[in-house]
């Protein structure tokens, strides 16, 4: 089992199974969300995603039409994305992770939008869109 | 240049140049945006104007007296500041809206870096942050100026 939670440590989660992926999104809607470079998320089974404290101040926005991207609404860490269209799995934020989870990325995905100043210099194979 | 949120909520103007834009791999900076690492850059106080959305912002603070921004409806990461330095704004990249033309000096705190995350391009790396390396970051932004104007 693989525990997560936000900075501030008020929203904390268990995340058990294997993942059905781990990949790097370049799109502009998660660089945004993550104010970062581009986002890595954990694809796994929406069942195996606990969240054990904090429920009371997890802030969701609706990013897209029925899906939601939620995060801790005292310290603004984005913790996962849920879509109702692929309502079976969660999209976990991999920099809330606790320690290492045992899997790694194995893909970029929307890599035609990724940043400017974002080269990609790993193999790890590249999709020009979403999967 | 324009910095937003997801949610457009927040618009920040930026009217001068990015200081130095370097890859944060702190423990902190991993929580706070959710991600591998954090690309921050600083901007003076004079070049910032909270265009729309100061409402939204929210602060938490982090370390005692840095506080990171992010929008309080849909969660973005903003920028941080420190009330030891009123004149300094620490963007997030990520939330800019256009080339800040400016490519990341190095990478910061490797040490804490995710093991889940390799880095594979071929900036330095340094253990520690940018305070313990303000050195090495003058003296690269230095050289780079220099290579720029030859």
């Amino acid at each position: 089992m693989t525990t997560g939670r936000c900075l501030c440590g008020a929203v904390r989660y268990e995340l058990t199974g294997t993942p059905i992926g781990m990949y790097h999104c370049h799109c502009s809607q998660c660089r945004h969300a993550n104010g970062a470079s581009f986002a890595t998320n954990v694809i796994a089974s929406a069942e195996d995603l606990k969240i054990v404290a904090g429920k009371d101040v997890l802030a969701a926005y609706e990013s897209s039409p029925s899906k939601q991207r939620f995060f801790c609404s005292r310290c603004g860490s984005p913790i996962y994305s849920h879509a109702q269209a692929t309502a079976a799995i969660v999209s976990v934020r991999a920099g809330t992770l606790d320690d290492d989870p045992g899997f790694r990325p194995n893909a970029h995905i929307h890599a035609a939008s990724r940043a400017p100043w974002t080269e990609i210099c790993d193999g790890l194979p590249q999709n020009a869109e979403g999967f | 240049m324009t910095a937003t949120c997801l949610c457009g909520g927040v618009r920040i103007e930026i009217a001068g140049k990015l200081g130095p834009v370097v890859y944060c791999h702190c423990t902190r900076c991993q929580k706070a945006n959710g991600s591998a690492f954090a690309a921050n850059a600083d901007v003076r106080a004079k070049y910032w104007t909270m265009a729309q959305g100061a409402e939204l912002v929210r602060e938490y603070e982090s370390s005692t007296g840095v506080f990171r921004a992010f929008c309080g409806t849909c969660g973005s990461p903003l920028y941080s500041r420190r009330a030891a330095t009123p004149d300094v704004f620490r963007v997030r990249l990520g939330i800019l809206d256009a080339d800040p033309e400016r490519r990341a000096l190095a990478h910061f705190w490797v040490g804490d870096k995710a093991r889940w995350f390799d880095i594979a391009d071929a900036l330095p790396q340094f253990a520690l942050g940018t305070d313990e390396h303000a050195q090495e970051i003058m003296d690269m932004t230095t050289a780079a100026m220099a290579k720029k104007s030859s």
